[in-house]
């Protein structure tokens, strides 16, 4: 009896001991499993989150990129009031063919280009000239940018460069680009790039859209002592009346006019000394003083309108 | 379908466009009420009467306009910005616009709330920059002026429908005629050569008679027919209503604010006087003249028939603030004898002077 117990001890251990190994195998296996695992998981991980990064990279450096239209000779950046224009307000969307239809900035467009042909016939050399950009504000548009600068060719435009953003950082690089005046359709751009302390102006139903011989500026005069104090508009203000001196005073392809529609003649008068001391000296002047402004505006016929609560 | 959708969406419009009417309305109210020089506001336009008078009849420009007609516009400018400091002298309108700041200050005194009052705008064609001289002389004065329409050269006519003006005043023959060819009450204002002392609380308004309160239709009786033909035709149609000259609604505008005054029983003390001086006489022509005006609903306090006697004298003794007449002959007696006129170019009297017809040039 005691030997079969013994022999079933040593059985046991044995046993025991084969289990032992067995299970340190086991153990071994399974951390190599996990330690593959974990290796691959990690390699394939990073490999999968480099090329994310990558991409993002790639998307970022698609998201605003600022093309030089090759066919219109460049400005002098630093002399040019450069202007920028939503492409929605100049070319509109057209279902069938290659190019855009006109917008309502079309004439606009025109005018300010027939104000550059006035200063070069008067002195071949003139540096301050508009210097007009097209921008695109959302992704929509931003895909459209080959049928963009065909059409602009198509129409002759004389767009110096294309800023074809996707909406997120347009007003960063309007900054970028020095623009000065920026004009847009839509209220929220507006808006926003006024706040950003650039002049803006809404085209839309108080600004004139049929082709005319002469561009016409106007300056609400109830914000023009507010908006004295930022530097960008006063750095407008003095290259517009540079630009306005250039012609006389009758029969000038720009014309400057001032309206204050809430306060009296002191307010009126404030505004035309704020921006005569800018150089700025305007052609029309009116002083509302709460009389309705729609009968006004529409004798006036601006094509540009900087202020007057639209912001 | 469509229909109905295009007149919704231009009732919306005019909504909108109504609703930003009275949100500029009631932004001007605050403004003014906020001043603390507790100056008076301006009323609202379509409720007040409306007078434009031009740089040239409310300031005396005379030298300035030498300027412009000899060294061109731009010296013209040039001269206005270096005397900016400088007020201008009183034109032939300044006594009336003092004399309609008068009625405003007894109106607002009787109605504190009401728009019904005088609002005087100053149209121009000046550009803005000569304004600034413009603004300053208003302000030596300190008139009530706190409309201003500088139009840089291009047409008032626009500008003066905008406003819905009663009345425009200005020393450009040509602005006034296409004034009164689009329906509004224009006469070109002529500087006395003496000055006559005005009453200071009381406006005074003298009209004539035919081609100015009435059509010219008799009047052309008179050049063509002659003056016979003239008592005749009269006669036979006193109560026939003569047709209404360009300065009707004016009398009219200036008869509502009278009768402001009479409901708080103040016709005594109007400080309103109204005057018809006519040629006609009393006794045959006359009669058709006041019946027309009655048949109109309008009077005029004072009536005065000189059956052709010279107006000079009589005006003289009258002293209005200005006088309307459609005939230079009658504007160049009046200023000779001190009175403030205003000629009407309207009607048949304008191709006679003295009585002759004058040569028309041939239009090419």
């Amino acid at each position: 009896m005691l030997l079969s117990s013994t022999n079933q001890e040593e059985e046991d251990d044995e046993v025991a001991s084969k289990g032992g190994s067995e299970l340190f195998a086991v153990r071994r296996a399974t951390f190599l499993t996990i330690f593959l695992f974990s290796s691959v998981t990690a390699v394939t991980f990073r490999v999968f989150f480099t090329r994310l990064r990558r991409q993002r990279v790639d998307r970022e450096a698609e998201m605003v990129s600022t093309v030089a239209n090759v066919d219109v000779k460049q400005k002098d950046a630093d002399h040019a009031l450069v202007v920028a224009i939503s492409c929605s307000a100049v070319l509109e969307d057209a279902d069938d063919g290659d190019v855009h239809r006109v917008g309502v900035a079309f004439p606009l467009l025109q005018a300010l280009q027939s104000v550059n042909r006035h200063l070069v016939e008067a002195n071949s050399s003139e540096s301050l000239l508009f210097d007009v950009l097209l921008i695109t504000t959302d992704e929509r548009r931003q895909r459209q940018s080959a049928r963009i600068v065909s059409s602009t060719k198509h129409y002759g435009l004389e767009v110096s460069r294309f800023c074809f953003s996707d909406g997120e950082d347009f007003v960063e690089s309007l900054l970028e680009n020095q623009v000065q005046l920026f004009l847009s359709t839509e209220p929220e751009e507006v808006a926003l790039v006024w706040q950003r302390g650039v002049p803006s102006s809404l085209l839309g139903h108080q600004t004139w859209s049929s082709p005319s011989e002469q561009l016409r500026v106007l300056l609400c005069g109830d914000d023009v002592i507010a908006a004295a104090a930022a530097e960008s508009a006063q750095r407008f203000w003095s290259q517009l009346g540079a630009m306005r001196r250039r012609f006389g005073v009758l029969g000038s392809p720009v014309s400057v006019a001032v309206m204050t529609a809430h306060g009296g003649r002191r307010g009126f008068a404030d505004a035309l000394a704020t921006l005569r001391s800018c150089g700025l000296n305007a052609d029309e002047a009116h002083c509302l003083a709460g009389a309705p402004r729609g009968p006004i505006l529409e004798l006036l016929r601006p094509h540009v309108l900087l202020g007057g609560g639209l912001r | 379908m469509s229909d109905i959708k295009i007149n919704e969406s231009s009732q919306v419009e005019d909504k909108a466009e109504e609703k930003e009417e009275e949100k500029d309305w009631a932004a001007a109210k605050a403004f003014f009420e906020h001043l603390k020089t507790n100056k008076p506001r301006p009323p609202k336009p379509g409720f007040a009467v409306t007078i434009a008078v031009s740089s040239r009849t409310l300031f005396n420009m005379v030298a300035e306009r030498l300027i412009y007609e000899k060294e061109g516009v731009e010296k013209y400018v040039a001269y206005q910005v270096e005397h900016e400091n400088e007020p201008l002298k009183p034109g032939p309108a300044f006594q009336f616009v003092k004399a309609l700041m008068t009625v405003n200050a007894r109106l607002r005194e009787l109605y504190p709330d009401s728009e019904e009052l005088f609002d005087i705008v100053l149209m121009t064609n000046n550009h803005a920059q000569v304004g600034v001289r413009l603004i300053n002389s208003i302000n030596h004065y300190d008139l009530t002026i706190e409309r201003f329409c500088m139009t840089g050269g291009k047409s008032p006519i626009g500008y003066l429908k905008a406003y819905m003006t009663n009345l425009y005043l200005s020393k450009d023959a040509d602005k006034v005629t296409e004034a009164i060819d689009e329906g509004i009450a224009a006469a070109t204002m002529f500087m006395p050569e003496t000055e006559n002392e005005l009453c200071d609380n009381q406006l005074r308004v003298a009209f004539d008679g035919d081609a100015v309160l009435f059509s010219d239709e008799s009047e052309i009786i008179v050049k063509q027919r002659g003056l016979d033909s003239f008592f005749e035709h009269e006669k036979k149609f006193e109560n026939k209503p003569l047709a209404q000259g360009p300065l009707k609604c004016f009398l009219e505008a200036l008869g509502k604010l009278q009768r402001k005054f009479y409901a708080k029983n103040e016709r005594l003390d109007c400080p309103i006087r109204t005057f018809l001086v006519t040629a006609r006489s009393a006794a045959s022509s006359g009669a058709r003249v006041l019946k027309t005006l009655r048949s109109w609903g309008l009077e005029v306090d004072e009536a005065l028939f000189l059956a052709g006697a010279p107006k000079g004298p009589l005006l003289q003794k009258i002293k209005p603030h200005i006088y309307f007449d459609d005939q230079m002959f009658h504007i160049e007696g009046a200023k000779e004898l001190g009175t403030i006129s205003a000629h009407v170019p309207y009607g048949i009297g304008q191709k006679y002077h003295r009585g002759k017809l004058i040569e028309q040039p041939k239009k090419e």
